[in-house]
């Protein structure tokens, strides 16, 4: 039993096609790192799993088709995106973006105990609920967007480039919490990752992209002994 | 000094018809960047609409609820059907709809109704409040105490309600709207419900005092322009304080700058809104204006 299977997927920017036909499956509960370089198309894959972007192909999770659904519907669906760089709600305060996050949660009981879930995996939010979002620091919006990401009691979590512009020691804070939330709540994860030595860490599959397509997949194991893919896809040596 | 607050007064009364209609503008603008030309046209489409039922008998505060609630569909219906086709394009294809929009919707008051003008009943008492030498015109205390309860109902359903909430959010980061689910399509045809319906109320207030013709709004427009540019246009708040503020500068102009008087005073929102493009273009509540490249 697959929870994400992702077939022939082709997604791009009006003309120009910068997915062409991934396929790859994720099992439940599992942390699946994509690797790649720059302009590899990794945003892009999590944009067209998110609807943020058209694909053509299959997108299934649970059995449920995504593709061709509207990013707001496949959030409806379980599917909590955290974007590239912030994407967090500036002039709205840190605990109204936590609110945000369990929108489209139908009741609202329990929403207050994930509020308090949330501030025991980052606590440095919980000081600073009435503050807006916009007066975090970049490590902090990061964690709130992650937050609130988690609001909504996804199914299937997507992270693009987490270590962004953090510093090493919040990043491999925030990798450990990752993999807590990950362990804790079952919860699916597909990250996307430049620091692959993090990613790979963390996750059970990867998949290296370039340029558009999948060149190389595994267990984390396998894709961190493969030397020549690491100095010539991840650019660190072993 | 009593002439004085009397001209204040008389400024804040006026001042609050623009700052309805001034928050109509800014409450489509902040969640689509479109500034509405059609929506002194829609409010006065509304206030004849109000005068259709009075006129049939309905008791003038029944004939007003209905009025805002047609109101509302018809923002919403006008968002969905016009403005939904043109979303993202070119900033200038949309003001051309909206052009548009003002020209239909005034030809087609005009078509219904004829371009005589009409008497609009006045709901409030005649006669005024005099203290300390100022006296302040029921109808004037009524207009305040309108536009003063909209804006509290506003400011309830944006803080303390999850649409609201959503609406905020849709506002400042549409991408991230969509991604925690939020219908952003919806929201934005809420957000043309509630203009059309603050609209009305502007329409409705000034109709008395004027006389209601398919003209009714054009000078409004204008000082709900200076308004919304003077406060931000992205911020309700803003909104408000710079209609007051335009209707008290208004006022005070006409009454002692000498050559100004009462044909000159549309002179004054106009050079309201160059001071402050000039000056300080995102208006004293707007938020920063961020160049994109
Ligand atoms: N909004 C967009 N419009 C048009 N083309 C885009 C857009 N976003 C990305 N692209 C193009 O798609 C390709 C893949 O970009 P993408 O952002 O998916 O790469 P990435 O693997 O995430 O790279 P990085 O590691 O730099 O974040 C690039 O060639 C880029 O130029
Ligand atoms: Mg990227």
């Amino acid at each position: 039993m697959s929870e994400l299977v992702v077939t022939d997927l082709v997604a791009g920017y009006g003309d120009a096609r910068v997915l062409h036909g991934l396929s790859f499956i994720v099992a439940p509960g599992e942390i699946c790192a994509i690797l790649g370089p720059n302009g590899a198309g990794k945003t892009t894959l999590l944009r067209a799993l998110s609807g943020m972007v058209r694909g053509r192909g299959s997108v299934r999770l649970g059995g449920t088709e995504l593709t061709g659904r509207s990013p707001d519907a496949i959030a409806r669906r379980g599917v909590a995106h955290v974007p590239e760089g912030r994407g967090t709600f500036m002039p709205l305060t840190v605990e109204e973006n936590l609110r945000l996050g369990a929108y489209v949660r139908r009741r609202r009981t329990g929403v207050d105990a994930d509020l308090d879930r949330i501030y025991t995996y980052f606590p440095a939010l919980k000081s600073r609920l009435r503050q807006t979002a916009g007066s975090l620091s970049g490590g902090e919006q990061r964690m709130l967007a992650i937050g609130r990401a988690l609001m909504l009691r996804p199914r299937l979590l997507l992270l693009d480039e987490p270590s962004l512009g953090l510093a090493p020691l919040i990043t491999r804070e925030l990798f450990r919490i990752v993999r807590a939330i990950n362990e804790q709540e079952r919860t699916t994860v597909v990250v996307v990752e430049q620091n692959a030595h993090l990613a790979l860490g963390i996750a059970q599959q990867a998949h290296v992209l370039e340029t558009g397509r999948i060149v190389l997949s595994g267990t984390a194991e396998q894709i961190r002994a493969d030397e020549q893919v690491a100095q010539s896809y991840l650019g660190y040596r072993v | 000094m009593a002439g004085f607050l009397q001209q204040v007064v008389e400024g804040l009364g006026a001042g609050a018809i623009y700052a309805s209609l001034a928050l109509a503008l800014v409450l489509i603008y902040q969640f689509t960047g479109i500034v509405n030309f059609a929506q002194g046209e829609l409010a006065m489409f509304s206030t004849y609409l109000a005068w259709q039922f009075t006129a049939a008998g309905l008791p003038f505060w029944l004939a007003l609820v209905i009025t805002l609630v047609v109101s509302f569909a018809g923002g919403m219906l006008i968002e969905r059907v016009i403005i939904r086709p043109v979303e993202g394009a070119p900033e200038l294809t949309v003001v051309i709809v909206t052009v548009g929009l003002f020209i239909f919707v005034n030809a087609a008051a005009g078509w219904i109704w004829s371009f005589l003008i009409k008497d609009f009943p006045n709901p409030f008492p005649e006669g005024a409040l005099t203290a300390g030498g100022v006296s302040v015109g029921y109808s004037t205390l009524g207009i305040l105490g309108v536009v003063g309860v909209v804006m509290g109902l506003l400011y309830l359903l944006f803080q303390h309600t999850k649409i609201g909430l959503g609406m905020r959010a849709v506002a400042s980061n549409p991408g991230s709207a969509r991604l925690v689910g939020i219908r952003v399509g919806w929201t934005l045809a809420l957000g043309w419900g509630l203009a059309a319906t603050v609209g009305a109320v502007s329409g409705v207030l000034v109709a008395p005092l004027l006389f209601l013709d398919p003209n009714l709004m054009g000078g409004v427009l204008i000082y709900a322009f200076a308004a919304a540019t003077l406060g931000g246009f992205d911020s309700p708040v803003g909104a408000v304080v710079g209609g007051l503020i335009v209707g008290v500068a208004e006022t005070l102009a006409g009454a002692y700058v000498g050559f100004i008087g009462s044909d000159l005073k549309i002179g004054v929102p106009l050079v309201i809104i160059l001071v402050v493009l000039l000056l300080r273009p995102r208006g004293l509540f707007g938020r920063a204006v961020v160049e994109r490249v």
